[in-house]
């Protein structure tokens, strides 16, 4: 631990150097959020029932929100430093040294999830809890909640980091994932219920969303917030969390094994 | 006339040089072209679930917002595939003194800047503008006569300059501020807005996009021309104005930007 703690650091470090562009950056990744806001007020003015996919308005309102805090914090892309790693040929230089590349990788992601945390996170979720308090006339979020939430998003940033290692690995076998990197952002938006609650999907699709990693994500964390889950359904919904975690890290070993066997680095 | 066909020969020397770029690397054209495909596949699905909850959206129907959305891509596709290259200058081309090759040759900088780069990425947008354009001619939503045929392609092209002037806008700021991107990613992004009824918005932000970064005027207004009856002509008259207008405020910055332009020396 001793070892990769400076990659968690170095990378805190680094987002700090850019200040200004940051805030810009902020303001423009809550874009989206604005958006989503209007446009599910005009979805629910135009309703017949105050319910939508099994969320009220107010409720709507919170998941917009905070699945912006959480995915800022659980969507850091491994596969583009993995990618640019490759196209440098600098993942040679990190096969000779003594640590495990996807443990750096990981402690680094770390580094700046939690600069995401402090930075965007939560000052839009302690703005989002006043909001919710005055404006909405609604409690404030409960402290056992807060800690069920933060687990269960710890558990989703692992989880994306492992995945997205696995999917980084494409870069070994072509050298442009650019636009792979687009699509797989653009499909995980969504499957993970980041564009729009799964809830509203159709129930075939929800079926399947059972079986897949994505949804333990930013849904699972969110739904856990606005206390969608009761007690047995919530150690259920933390218990699959975890056992993703094992399988796409066991997953990442293998594929990691297979790669580096086949590599060939030219020059030096 | 003469400077214009020089001009024009220029372009296609530069331009067949760039393609045969681009045919080198079929496979990163492709890639990059489904990736985009992709991300604007997302955003239909996303209004299809959307529409599963609610019959219309403040009187608009899926069909007619899934065409407002098709419309707003051609624009900007048009734009995207042209300039390009002007990204560049915003992030990085002042700060690293590679500006410096345009201003040694004779010929318009602006024409350099454009003539540089054809963005293939581009093709998902127009080819998804496209889909969605045939898609809803063949529902019958959109009014087709000869009127609104000449406005539509007179609306693409304004609209096309407005994304151009913005870009341009913002990335001439680098002459001053050395790195520009970011400004210019805020400014770029909030065309996001102008794919939905801008009715949804709060006054302030329907104020902004319509009339400060006037997106609204490239994707959501000229698109309600062409869907209801009652919608006038004018709205693309405005548009062209707000287009000329734009691009005449972002070109004379441009030009003042580069007298102040000094090289990175080393």
């Amino acid at each position: 631990m001793k070892v990769y703690l400076p990659f968690a650091s170095n990378e805190l470090k680094r987002q700090m150097a850019y200040k200004g562009a940051f805030y810009l950056f902020l303001f423009i990744s809550l874009f989206g959020s604005f958006i989503s806001y209007y446009l599910w007020k005009a979805v629910y003015g135009s309703a017949n029932s105050t319910t939508i996919g099994g969320l009220t308005q107010q409720e709507m309102i919170i998941y917009v929100f905070m699945t912006y805090v959480t995915s800022s914090m659980v969507t850091i892309s491994l596969a583009d430093w993995v990618s640019e790693d490759v196209v440098k040929g600098l993942v040679a230089m990190n096969l000779i040294k003594p640590i495990d590349y996807r443990m750096s990788l990981i402690w680094r992601a770390g580094g700046q999830m939690l600069y995401r945390f402090l930075m965007p996170g939560v000052f839009v979720w302690i703005g989002l809890e006043f909001y919710k308090h005055y404006a909405l006339g609604m409690p404030f979020v409960k402290f056992t909640t807060v800690l069920c939430f933060l687990c269960s998003a710890s558990m989703s940033f692992l989880l994306y980091v492992l995945f997205d290692f696995c999917f980084g690995m494409i870069a070994f076998f072509t050298t442009y994932i650019f636009g792979m990197l687009m699509a797989k952002e653009a499909l995980l938006s969504f499957l993970m219920g980041q564009l729009i609650p799964l809830s509203m999907f159709p129930g075939w699709a929800q079926k399947i969303f059972e079986f897949l990693p994505f949804p333990s994500m930013v849904y699972t964390p969110v739904m856990i917030y606005l206390g969608k889950y009761q007690r047995s359904e919530l150690v259920f919904a933390l218990g699959r969390q975890f056992i993703w975690i094992v399988l796409l890290y066991a997953l990442g070993s293998v594929v990691w094994n297979r790669v580096t066997k086949r590599l060939v680095v030219l020059g030096g | 006339m003469r400077t214009c066909k020089r001009y024009m020969r220029l372009y296609r020397v530069l331009i067949t040089q760039f393609l045969k770029g681009i045919m080198q690397s079929k496979v990163d054209f492709l890639m990059g072209l489904l990736g985009f495909f992709f991300t604007q596949f997302m955003g239909i699905a996303f209004l299809y679930l959307v529409f599963r909850q609610v019959p219309s959206l403040q009187g608009w129907t899926l069909e007619q917002l899934i065409f407002i959305y098709g419309f707003a891509q051609i624009p900007r596709g048009i734009d995207h595939l042209l300039t390009d290259n002007i990204w560049l200058i915003a992030w990085r081309m002042v700060l690293s003194g590679d500006f410096d090759r345009y201003m040694l040759r004779p010929m318009n900088l602006f024409f350099q800047v454009i003539a540089e780069k054809l963005q293939p990425d581009a093709l998902g947008e127009l080819l998804v503008g496209g889909i969605l354009l045939v898609i809803s001619l063949q529902k019958g939503i959109v009014i087709v006569d000869g009127v609104h045929m000449v406005l539509f392609f007179v609306s693409v092209m304004a609209g096309a300059l407005i994304y151009t002037a913005i870009k341009l806008f913002f990335a001439s700021l680098s002459f001053w501020v050395k790195i520009s991107g970011p400004f210019l990613q805020t400014a770029y992004e909030m065309a996001d807005f102008a794919k939905y009824p801008t009715e949804i918005y709060h006054r302030a932000i329907r104020f902004v996009i319509t009339w400060i970064i006037p997106f609204a005027f490239v994707a959501y207004l000229p698109a309600s021309f062409f869907l209801k009856a009652e919608v006038s002509p004018g709205i693309i008259g405005i548009e062209c104005i707000m287009a000329v207008v734009l691009f005449s405020i972002a070109y004379v910055v441009f030009t003042i930007g580069t007298r102040r332009y000094e090289s990175a020396g080393n």
